[in-house]
């Protein structure tokens, strides 16, 4: 037994806020810098959090590495640069670890793939969301579907072998036919993994303040779309290993499997969430909060704005909530191997009542969701659940 | 043993009328202010009317009184000073026997007329309502501190309206205090002060009384004639119950003040350790167990619920409170009534009974309010006759009692007669409002240019339904109503049932006339449809007159409940998101097999047929 084995393995998530422009669904923890003072200055309060966290993670090894946003590609190959060799500066990353960046369309150029590709970047994730303009602008999105053809296009010449894409669905002017559409453009440049997913309308942003006058398609069109979505995919060989998430085969997202697989995580910058040693904690979504609370010395600002240890009835909802979002579902032996408690008591006999509608998929090994289970698993999870947080 | 101090002379007792916002409780509060019995600093915006609820709506609910002392300016120093009781009334039509019961009390009233609005129909309604009970109208003209008053143009309307005179009557600000000591004056010269002998035998008028958890029921009345002391042994005349009375006073702003005797033409209460608000009935009468009067005064009547609801805790484990706050709220109030219930669907409860639709929302209120209940109320009901082939009689209060139709031989509903005030332009639409629902055409007269009084006579079951609302919109506000119970007539009655996925859902029939079932069900069916979630399956929801579907509307399955994204690891979101659907669903009624939140519940029972 080597001693690189012997050591647990951990993800690592890297928050890059910034963006060229705010989408008006968007309400991740991201916002249009009005200087290049600030990029500067978060990267260098980033590059210090990793190397408070570089004792603490001594014992990981770091498999899988997710630069998210935000639009990373922001960032100028500099500060992209000085991110990832701060990375290698700093934990145990074998080569063979999965690393992803995000990027939107209109923010690279050949160069700068070409550089996060030599820097050890192996994985691409391209947001598009729909290749129909009029769906492109209602978004608020700043890009054109020819722009991401041609970003699409660089990441291939720049040597990425494996690239996702984010298409959405349910969005406003969107038609069950347009939608098909935009499958049909994707899947003919066959990337590696699709991401497809439905919009949601969050809480304080621009599509909540005028939701009223938005477009929507109704919940019974968002289904056939996700419905159709799916055997379209699997026709062209993407499976779903998750309910947003399709890969070809041996392509899925190794650090998003961390999550809905309750492994640890690690999670820097603004707004990052982690699962480390037992715990779930934030950092603070305030950026300002965040460079100060790193780069001043002896600040009294704290940097971490929720911390909650997981009982172990809470850590198995959570174990039961996400795994349940995999195709695969929860497996009877893995669960009570790691629970030491009975799954049928606990969450089986009441999944066994859905069963019968085919919402629910029980073989005497696992249980999972059917498609149509999976589009109302919020309903089924939410009676299912214990949800008895202390929290 | 009469009161040394005693003078039937200096007596005033008065109550104040007035259309809704023409100043009546500011009013009230200055003559507080001018008599010094309240302090400015004491004064807390309208004392009269004490309960948070009654403040909020604007309205009083029950009869208050309060004791002054005025002495006016001027007077020779040891003068004794009049005594005026400002009996407060009831402002709504669902309590026209208690505000009848006040003015019957007094000797005069005060009419508020807000100098910038002019007469409006409740000014006018509750004019004849002392009118009628024979009272001096004292009119006073108020808001004159407002820039656009019209002081004169008030009076000459007070003239022409109501057909007394005004000229030269105070013109008041009840707001700043403006011309106050003339009101006060008018008071002593215009009121008459009451007539009655001392020394006759006791009778004496309830007109409120409520209950104390140390003193027992605190009984409100005038004394029309003999005297009332300390210690007496009281008889009630619709009864026959006797009491030993433990106390006699009068009513101070802040409690009330121990006496010793109240005599012919006082305005004050009595205690005798009477346990029950309904031994004591507003309109009785009270007199003497060992000198009794020959005969009770006039206008008695027992006043019976006239309208019922099922009253449900949204938590069952809370039946218990539930009973225990109505049991409260009785002892307060002889007009409610309860009796336990059960319903297949809403599990424990109780059925209640009204005088009306106000007095059911407040009832409802206070329960939410004083007492932290979560309630659901299920769709108000009059009380059915029916006489079955087998000769037997039923009085109906719960659609879910309703007989099946092939065993009635005979069903008759409550019809009451109606009177509605309101301005001419709008009797087009209240006549066909009356028309539709069932209401028959007896007459109509114009009171003035401007002004008409409709008369119909309408079913109760159609009054409850969201009439007083239709009343309103379709007035602008401005149409007034009135009723009182006339008869019962036979009516081509019929129970509307509504099956949730197949299963009959007991709270949710009610009873309805033949021609009216196919719109109702329609309407109910649709609200229903609007306001059950969906869910995993697709519910039918059906109307039905005995085994007839009559309505149909389905609430098609839920399809998408889903978190597409899980996003950057924030685990905590989505299991909050769940916690709270997780909440929402401990809420929701299980109706046969579906759920449905208390809030669709209470939008399907309130519904109106005005859009």
């Amino acid at each position: 037994m080597s001693m690189l084995n012997s050591k647990p393995s951990l993800g690592l998530y890297i928050h890059i806020p910034f963006c060229r422009s705010k989408c008006d669904y968007c309400d991740f923890c991201s916002f249009v810098p009005n200087s290049g003072g600030i990029v500067e200055h978060y990267t260098d309060a980033l590059i210090l959090q990793m190397e408070d966290w570089s004792d603490k993670c001594r014992g990981y090894r770091v498999d899988s590495v997710y630069i998210g946003g935000g639009t990373p590609t922001f960032l100028d190959s500099k500060h992209l640069g000085r991110i990832l060799n701060a990375l290698y500066d700093n934990f145990s990353i074998p080569r063979s670890a999965e690393i992803s960046v995000e990027c939107n369309p209109a923010t690279d150029d050949f160069k700068k793939l070409r550089k996060l590709k030599r820097a050890g970047v192996n994985r691409l994730s391209i947001g598009l969301q729909s290749a129909n303009e009029n769906e492109l602008r209602a978004l608020g999105r700043i890009h054109t579907y020819r722009q991401f053809e041609e970003t699409y296009d660089n990441a291939r010449r720049a040597g990425f072998e494996n690239i996702s894409v984010d298409v959405m669905y349910g969005i406003p002017d969107q038609t069950e036919k347009s939608f098909a559409h935009t499958l049909s453009a994707v899947t003919s440049l066959s990337p590696d993994h699709i991401s497809l997913y439905a919009l949601k309308i969050e809480d304080g942003t621009p599509f909540a303040s005028r939701r009223d006058t938005l477009n929507l398609p109704d919940d019974d069109s968002v289904y056939s779309m996700y419905v159709n979505a799916v055997k379209y995919l699997a026709a062209r060989g993407y499976e779903r290993y998750e309910i947003s998430n399709f890969a070809k085969r041996g392509q899925a997202c190794l650090h998003n499997l961390k999550y809905w697989h309750c492994d640890e995580y690690l999670g820097l910058g603004a707004s990052a969430h982690s699962y480390f040693k037992g715990e779930r904690f934030s950092t603070t979504r305030n950026i300002r909060d965040y460079i100060d609370g790193l780069e001043i010395i002896d600040s009294d600002i704290d940097i971490v704005a929720s911390r909650d240890s997981v009982g172990s009835d809470e850590s198995m909802d959570e174990y039961v909530m996400l795994g349940m979002r995999l195709e695969e579902g929860v497996n009877i032996k893995d669960f009570e191997g790691r629970f030491g408690v009975s799954f049928a008591e606990k969450y089986g006999h009441l999944l066994d009542e859905y069963v019968e509608d085919g919402f629910v998929i029980a073989d005497g090994e696992s249980y999972r969701f059917s498609t149509s289970g999976m589009f109302v698993s919020n309903y089924i999870l939410s009676s299912v659940l214990n949800l008895s947080s202390n929290g | 043993m009469k009161n040394e101090n005693y003078d039937r002379s200096r007596i005033r007792n008065f109550s104040i009328v007035a259309h809704i916002d023409h100043g009546k409780s500011t009013l009230a509060d200055r003559l507080l202010e001018a008599t010094d019995t309240v302090s400015g600093r004491e004064m807390e915006d309208q004392i009269l009317d004490n309960m948070d609820l009654e403040r909020e709506r604007g309205i009083t609910i029950k009869a208050r009184a309060v004791r002054m002392n005025y002495t006016p300016p001027g007077s020779a120093p040891g003068t004794p000073p009049y005594v005026f009781n400002l009996i407060d009334t009831p402002g709504h039509v669902d309590f026209n026997y208690e505000v009848s019961r006040s003015l019957n009390a007094c000797e005069g009233a005060i009419l508020v007329v807000d100098a910038t609005q002019g007469i409006e129909a409740q000014t006018l309604a509750n004019a004849y309502l002392a009118v009628e009970a024979g009272l001096e109208i004292l009119p006073v003209v108020n808001k004159i501190d407002l820039p656009s008053a019209d002081i004169e143009g008030c009076r000459k309307e007070i003239e022409d309206i109501i057909g007394i005179p005004a000229e030269g009557c105070p013109a008041v600000s009840a707001k700043t205090g403006e011309n106050i000591p003339d009101l006060l004056e008018a008071i002593v010269n215009d009121i008459p002060a009451p007539s009655g002998d001392p020394d006759a035998p006791l009778k004496a008028l309830i007109f409120d009384s409520y209950y104390d958890p140390y003193l027992g029921v605190v009984v409100y009345l005038r004394v029309i004639d003999g005297t009332l002391t300390s210690g007496d042994r009281i008889r009630l005349m619709s009864t026959g119950a006797e009491f030993e009375t433990t106390a006699v006073g009068t009513m101070e702003p802040f409690g009330l003040n121990p006496g010793e005797s109240l005599s012919a033409g006082e305005v004050g209460y009595l205690t005798a350790s009477i346990k029950n608000v309904s031994d004591t009935r507003v309109g009785d009468t009270v007199t003497s167990a060992d000198r009794p009067a020959r005969e009770a005064l006039p206008g008695f009547k027992a006043v019976h619920p006239m309208v019922f609801a099922g009253i449900y805790p949204e938590d069952g484990a809370r039946y218990g409170d539930l009973r225990d706050a109505l049991e409260k709220l009785q002892l307060n109030d002889a007009a409610l009534s309860f009796e336990p219930e059960t319903s297949t669907a809403l599990g424990f409860g109780f059925r209640c009974g009204f005088l009306g639709l106000l007095h059911m929302e407040i009832i409802e209120e206070r329960l939410e309010r004083e007492f932290n209940l979560d309630l659901i109320t299920t769709a108000p009901s009059v009380i059915y006759e029916v006489t079955l082939k087998n000769g037997e009689e039923k009085k109906i209060d719960n659609p879910a009692g309703y007989p099946a139709q092939d065993s009635i031989a005979e069903a008759r509903e409550p019809i009451v007669k109606a009177s509605i005030i309101t301005p001419a332009e709008f009797v087009g639409g209240l006549m066909d409002l009356c028309q539709d629902r069932r209401g028959v055409f007896s007459d109509m007269k114009y009171l003035d240019e401007k002004r008409v009084e409709l008369h119909y006579d309408l079913p109760l079951n159609e009054i409850i339904y969201d009439f007083f609302d239709a009343l309103k919109s379709r007035s602008r506000g401005y149409a007034s109503l009135d009723y009182e119970l006339s008869e019962y007539r036979p009516s081509k009655l019929c129970k509307l049932d509504f099956l949730l996925n197949g299963e009959q859902v007991d709270a949710l029939s009610f009873i309805v006339h033949e021609e009216k079932a196919y719109q109702r069900a329609r309407k109910i069916a649709e609200r229903l449809k609007e306001n059950i979630p969906r869910q995993l399956f697709e519910i039918p929801i059906q109307a039905a007159v005995g085994s007839k579907i009559i309505a149909r509307e389905t609430v098609k399955a839920l399809r998408k409940d889903v978190l597409a994204k899980c996003y950057g690891g924030d685990i905590t979101r989505k299991k909050k998101l769940l916690e709270k659907q997780k909440e929402g669903k401990k809420k929701m009624r299980k109706l046969g097999s579906v759920q449905v939140s208390p809030e669709a519940f209470m939008a399907v029972l309130k519904l109106g047929d005005e859009e």
